[in-house]
């Protein structure tokens, strides 16, 4: 002791008296972390930490996970199945049966009336994967509605359908390990440091031990683009036409794997005629990207022994998102990149479970990646489940954004959403409430009574959430790790699953299909028809995935027997030749025409709108909006606008102000920055009433995902800023 | 319970220092001792396990600040460690920014307690809740001590205390010294995704990192404190890093000094404001109230006594009718004051820990001057009740008991706002001001109350007014000085000036012409010797209201030199935005209103009877021996 004190102190230090440790994988993104909950003497949940030796976290966690065991008594849980006549009516409290009974009766009432189609379910990538494929076992089974698909298609969707036109099918080729393989890494509109930390720590750790060029494309000057070598500020929606441009140059230069494309691909020709059309100069003048930018990049990556691309929804958010994923698969294809460490093309995934809905869900067809278009498919399912096969589709029904497209014409007049709330997230909001005001029975289920979708529902039933369920879930990088109830779900919630098989029952009065009630009979279910496909986790059951904090797959029933052991991590696809899941083996190369539709900004609204997400928030800040520690950094809505256009506009930092778009305004904080070019905005999309206000939302041609990132505001100056602090506080409950 | 160590920790979370400097760079050992090194280190009242062979060497943490990417893991990790609310955080992250779309930089700085060689906060607690550690050299703070004045807050130039506005107390960094105990790095170390925090014995520079140094734009000076922090920033940054909070500065790089000096940033353009709601209206009126009257009360008394020197123009006044009310009149006052500076408090019924760091701290001295100055009023006043000898001389004791703590209370209020960390006040300019308070006021007090008992003859008026104005001329000189001093300085003190040209810019005139009239008027006064209540009435509104508006200006304008904020949190002017609005409201926000805490009378009487006689004798010993 120092400063002549002759006293010690107390040394005083909270201690949260954690007893007991349970495991489960996080539930917010998809790098799929692993966490341990602690648990106090009374069996609370009162901290969280990374689990030490799982290979993905290695024991860090971000933020959102460090505070997660916060959630299960955030504010807005619903606690008890709630029913009304009309949405405008109060609610009135009911049980279970009642609750699910109407459920059952109005499904069927408006099928009968309208037609099977007509009701619609829209799930989500939140939810556990035994969940997603009892859900599509009852919808398509069962309840047999064609119009059921996840809010993937607002993330991933572009990501699958880019994978799927160039490598036969979806799944993520890459892993987390190839940062250490790589010798140049492009990340195209992927701002790793806050969408994805500890992703971006893994690549952080690689490049302290070995450099290697970081090449960032991103409009905005984001963290990971000031710590690129080579940051190319590209004009928004032009992506296509930059790939080109490096195919361009990369071909014209001889500097393609001759050999891999001979051997692994086809359709070179037609590439290289297109790509022919976008010379440097050319291109240039289109995507914003000098010439001789464009030419170091591409003679940087493909000169590079091992070179991988990431992306997330700076190409997927786009009218060209699918084509901007297969522009990534061109370049990594020509310059042999695809299964060697350190050469990939690695969608890095949005929510927790996308992979697992994308798997296991059967929205986009049926389980582990199999297609209602393939006769084969439809059989062996129908015989697997137990009904008849005809009863299945021939091709896939609508997507989400399409769904609220069929509403609004008048097509679809019942809707069942699952933790999933199109009030906040579809593009157009004022086009979404006029769809949710007209359908004539909806039913919301959700962890939180206060997502805003639940103001258009006549039945609310009260969901688990994470850790109070069972269950597993898919990483970006193909490795299912598993959840284990840490407490139960609030009041009289119940487990997802719970209620799937409680409404399943309902649908199943003759019990001809089987529904196992627990996660890991599921599991074992899903194995076994994983068996020989390309997402085989027959070798896996929720007691090794907890042992050895997740695999990747596929990890065969035969390895299993063999007695090998999964590896810790560095799993990846298409590593032997002409293995990929085009009937003759070979990858596409798709040749990529560039047709700008996109809304570009003009004199009217002469400010892009670009959007997206902060590292301390969640979607829709159901979750994160409640937990203070992690909302205080953006508690409300702001824009980063350039620090000129604010002097022009006597804007002065912290004024709100109004943006207005085609669609409808949105108020805003400014936070005058350089981060942002003088002609763009951007808006976090996290906020009820706020960026989608303004979205356009254009759809992709072949994803049907929605561009989010490409509309034209303008902004207009609030004289009353007292006025407008009122009603941006007003607009949203948390 | 101790911290549990996993058996896997991972090798990023262990601490690994092998070797370590004989001295630091301001010239201290790092070896640190302690003649009660063998009393072992307890936390949380268990005895911990003697493992680390680094114990009593001073630790700190080393930021590469060119790796941060506000990922806010250690601000998250700290939180939920110390289970701190929302509102609260031992750690935290702001931001600098410079360049141009698309050569922008940012610079992220994560800051918590530097757990500095030099500990004002130490120093300045009142209360001994702070102590510096010879075990890491950890500076760590009991807030079952701290009784919520919330000075340790003002001194340090890192903004490392947290004072609790719903808890009334401050807490602080712990430097985590339970996982230290059993070799593991700090939470927020441990948590980092960018690899820019780290933490180790302080000079030893980790693995990987080139440099060690004591300088990043945005990081205060480091003669305050001598902090135990150390940097890493290779790239070249902007020559202007501006913050992105909503205080005017920046910082601008000196070429010929090789660093960046704050600088005045002005956000908000020129305009004048009068913004007298956040003027009068700040949490910091209870210091207005108590400066104010103490110095008026104090003032008053040395004229007074100065004045009734044999044949001195206040003779007849002290034998006069008028003396007793006017003792009554500054007792009230005097009370009034205390009771404001000790509602303030975030434990008001903790006052008498006031005392406790006299060996130390100007609040403390502050307090047992202006205490005994209260006492020797009080004393003077109750034998002034009494004609006779014995009473006259116990009188004069009383008298000079509280010229004694005029004298001594009066140089530590001034002594405690020359802060450093807060240059606006660090300037002579205080104790000019104080003591012109103390003139004017205290003149005036003794002239209305003359006027009132029709004792105001031309000597007296020729005294009262002279002295008036000599301390109307002290703060107008003092102004003076004041902005000679900061207009052109490059700290935080010249945005302070801003500050109060801009959003208090017409408070600000109106004080200055206030002043400048009370002045004349006191001059015209004393020329003529004049007696007419007009007259008093008007130097006495001009006066009061000048010194009313000099006072809150100086204590809401003041701009510590604290770390960069982030666009919402720890941004002043965003707090006061959701105060103002009622965005607050949601305890999600992470703000929390200002608020007074009640006098726990109970809590009070608990304390008593649950202390031992020897540990209130203990307790007092300490005050003098440490």
């Amino acid at each position: 002791m120092l400063f002549g004190r002759s006293h010690k102190n107390p040394v005083k230090i909270a201690d949260k008296g954690v007893v007991e440790w349970k495991y489960a994988v996080c539930g917010y993104c998809s790098t799929g972390c692993s966490i341990e909950v602690g648990l106090n003497a009374e069996g609370r949940p009162v901290t969280s930490r990374g689990v030490a030796d799982a290979d993905v976290n290695r024991g860090k966690l971000c933020l959102k996970g460090i505070f997660e065991h916060e959630l299960f008594d955030s504010a807005g849980r619903g606690t008890v199945p709630l029913m009304r006549d009309h949405w405008h009516d109060e609610w009135a409290t009911t049980d279970w049966d009642t609750a699910l009974d109407r459920l059952h009766d109005e499904i069927r009432r408006i099928q009968g009336q309208y037609g099977r189609d007509s009701f619609a379910i829209i799930s989500t990538g939140q939810m556990l994967t035994e969940e997603f494929y009892t859900l599509g076992k009852l919808t398509r089974g069962l309840i047999g509605t064609n119009n059921y698909d996840g809010n993937t298609t607002l993330c991933m969707a572009s990501a699958v359908s880019g994978y799927k036109r160039s490598f036969g099918s979806d799944g993520p080729p890459g892993c987390y390990e190839d940062f250490e393989h790589t010798d140049c890494l492009i990340a195209w509109g992927s701002n790793l440091p806050e969408q994805h930390p500890i992703i971006y720590w893994r690549l952080k750790e690689a490049m302290e031990k070995r450099r290697f060029p970081l090449i960032v494309v991103d409009p905005r000057v984001t963290m990971l683009a000031q710590f690129a070598d080579i940051h190319l500020p590209i004009t928004p929606g032009t992506d296509v036409v930059l790939q080109n441009a490096l195919m361009h140059v990369i071909l014209a230069e001889g500097l393609e794997d001759r050999d891999y494309i001979e051997a692994n691909t086809t359709g070179i020709d037609e590439l290289r005629a297109e790509v022919a059309k976008y010379d440097p100069t050319t291109a240039s003048r289109i995507c914003g990207i000098d010439e001789d930018t464009i030419r170091l990049v591409a003679r940087t990556f493909a000169r590079a022994p091992a070179a991988m691309q990431i992306w997330t929804m700076g190409i997927n958010q786009s009218t060209h998102g699918s084509d901007g994923v297969v522009g990534i698969n061109n370049l990594s294809l020509i310059t042999g990149n695809i299964g060697k460490p350190g050469g990939t093309s690695l969608s890095i995934t949005g929510q927790c479970n996308a992979m697992g809905t994308r798997e296991w869900s059967s929205c986009s067809g049926l389980p582990n990646y199999r297609l209602l278009e393939n006769p084969e498919d439809r059989k062996e399912i129908a015989e697997f489940w137990g009904i008849d096969e005809e009863f299945f589709p021939k091709k896939r029904g609508l997507f989400q954004t399409d769904i609220y497209h069929a509403i609004e014409a008048g097509q679809i007049k019942g809707l069942w959403l699952i933790a999933t709330n199109p009030m906040s997230s579809l593009p157009n909001s004022a086009r979404v409430r006029k769809a949710m005001e007209k359908l004539e029975f909806c039913c919301v289920q959700d962890c939180y009574q206060d997502s805003e979708s639940a103001q258009y529902a006549h039945v609310f039933l009260p969901a688990g959430t994470w850790a109070e369920k069972e269950g597993v879930m898919t990483n970006t990088e193909r490795r299912i790790n598993v959840v284990k109830p840490v407490t139960q779900p609030p009041g009289e919630a119940k487990p997802d699953l719970w209620i799937f098989n409680q409404v399943a029952k309902r649908f199943n009065s003759d019990g001809k299909v089987k529904f196992p009630e627990t996660a890991p009979e599921i599991f074992l279910e899903m194995a076994s028809i994983s068996k020989g496909r390309l997402a085989d986790i027959s070798g896996m059951n929720h007691e090794l995935l907890e042992e050895k904090r997740g695999v990747q797959w596929p990890y065969t029933e035969e390895q299993a027997k063999k007695g090998e052991e999964p590896p810790r991590g560095g799993k990846r696809l298409y590593t032997e030749p002409r293995t990929f899941r085009h009937p003759d083996g070979r990858a596409r190369l798709i040749p990529l025409p560039f047709i700008d539709n996109n809304e570009v900004p003009d004199e009217k609204y002469p400010i892009w709108l670009n959007t997206g997400r902060l590292i301390e928030h969640w979607h829709g800040r159901t979750k994160t909006g409640k937990i203070g520690n992690n909302n205080k950094y953006s508690p409300i809505p702001f824009i980063e606008i350039n620090p000129d256009l604010c002097a022009e506009m006597g804007i002065r930092r912290g004024d709100y102000v109004r943006l207005v778009s085609r669609r409808s305004d949105a108020i805003v904080m400014a936070q005058p920055t350089q981060r942002v070019p003088r002609n763009m905005v951007f808006l976090p999309f996290h906020f009820h009433d706020c960026a989608n206000r303004l979205t356009l939302g254009l759809l992709d041609p072949h994803s049907r995902q929605p561009a989010y990132k490409q509309s034209a505001v303008r902004i207009e100056i609030l004289e009353d800023q007292i006025e407008a602090a009122r009603l941006s506080k007003e607009m949203r409950a948390f | 319970m101790t911290f549990i160590r996993r058996e896997n920790e991972p090798e990023y979370a262990l601490l690994r220092d092998t070797t370590a400097q004989p001295v630091n760079r301001y010239g201290r050992p790092i070896e640190l001792t302690d003649p009660r090194h063998d009393e072992p280190f307890r936390v949380n009242d268990e005895p911990t396990p003697a493992e680390n062979p680094n114990r009593y060497k001073q630790h700190g943490f080393f930021f590469t600040a060119d790796n941060c990417i506000a990922c806010h893991a250690c601000e998250a990790a700290c939180s939920e460690k110390n289970d701190n609310p929302a509102h609260i955080a031992f750690r935290s992250v702001g931001f600098v920014e410079g360049g141009s779309y698309p050569s922008y930089q940012r610079i992220n700085i994560s800051m918590a307690c530097n757990h500095c060689d030099n500990p004002v906060c130490l120093k300045g607690c009142p209360t001994r809740a702070y102590t510096k550690f010879a075990e890491y050299g950890a500076v760590l703070q009991d807030p079952d001590i701290c009784f919520g004045c919330g000075y340790c807050t003002w001194v340090c130039p890192y903004n490392a205390p947290q004072l609790d506005p719903v808890k009334g107390q401050v807490s602080k960094c712990n430097m985590c010294v339970d996982r230290l105990e059993v070799g593991l790095k700090p939470a927020c170390v441990a948590a980092c995704l960018g690899n820019a925090l780290d933490f180790g014995v302080i000079e030893n520079i980790p693995e990987n990192r080139v440099q060690a140094k004591t300088e990043i734009p945005g990081f205060p000076r480091t003669d305050i404190t001598h902090p135990n922090i150390r940097f890493q920033q290779t790239r070249t940054l902007q020559r202007d890093m501006q913050r992105v909070d909503l205080t005017a500065l920046k910082y601008h790089r000196d070429d010929k000094e090789g660093r960046y000096q704050p600088t005045v940033d002005p956000k908000f353009g020129f305009r004048r404001e009068w913004n007298w709601k956040k003027l009068l209206g700040s949490h910091e009126n209870a210091h207005i109230a108590f400066t104010l009257s103490v110095q008026t009360v104090m003032g008053a008394f040395v004229l007074m006594l100065g004045g009734s020197l044999t044949n001195g123009p206040m003779a007849s006044f002290a034998d006069s009718a008028a003396q007793l009310p006017t003792l009554g009149l500054m007792l009230l006052l005097m009370a009034f004051g205390l009771f404001k500076l000790n509602m303030h408090l975030g434990k008001p019924h903790r006052f008498y820990r006031g005392f406790y760091n006299l060996r130390l701290s100007p609040v403390s001295r502050e307090i047992a001057g202006v205490s005994a100055f209260f006492a020797g009023l009080a004393g003077y006043s109750f034998f002034a009740l009494f004609d006779n000898g014995l009473a006259a001389a116990v009188q004069g004791f009383f008298a000079v008991l509280a010229l004694a703590g005029i004298a001594f209370g009066g140089y530590y209020m001034y002594k405690l706002y020359r802060i450093p960390a807060r240059p606006f006040w660090d300037h002579p300019y205080t104790g000019m001001s104080f003591i012109g308070t103390g003139l004017t006021l205290g003149a005036l007090l003794l002239t209305g109350l003359a006027l009132a008992y029709g004792l105001l003859d031309t000597t007296l008026a020729k005294y009262l007014y002279g002295a008036a104005a000599a301390g109307l001329l002290l703060e107008g000189l003092g102004l003076v000085a004041h902005r000679i001093s900061l207009k052109p300085a490059s700290s935080e003190g010249a945005a302070s000036f801003y500050e109060q040209t801009t959003r208090y810019g017409w408070p600000y005139w109106l004080r200055n012409g206030l002043l400048t009239a009370a002045f004349a008027t006191a001059l015209v006064l004393y020329l003529g010797g004049s007696d007419s209540p007009v007259g008093y009435g008007l130097l006495a509104l001009l006066s009061l209201a000048g010194f009313i508006i000099s006072r809150a200006l100086f204590y809401v304008v003041v701009i510590p030199t604290t770390m960069p904020g982030a666009f919402f949190w720890k941004n002043r002017g965003f707090i006061e935005h959701a105060r103002e609005v009622g965005l607050a409201d949601m305890p999600q926000l992470g703000v929390a209103y200002e608020r007074h805490h009640p006098f726990r009378l109970d809590e009070l009487i608990a304390t008593l009877r649950e202390t031992t006689l020897q540990q209130k004798i203990d307790q007092f010993r300490r005050i003098f021996t440490g």
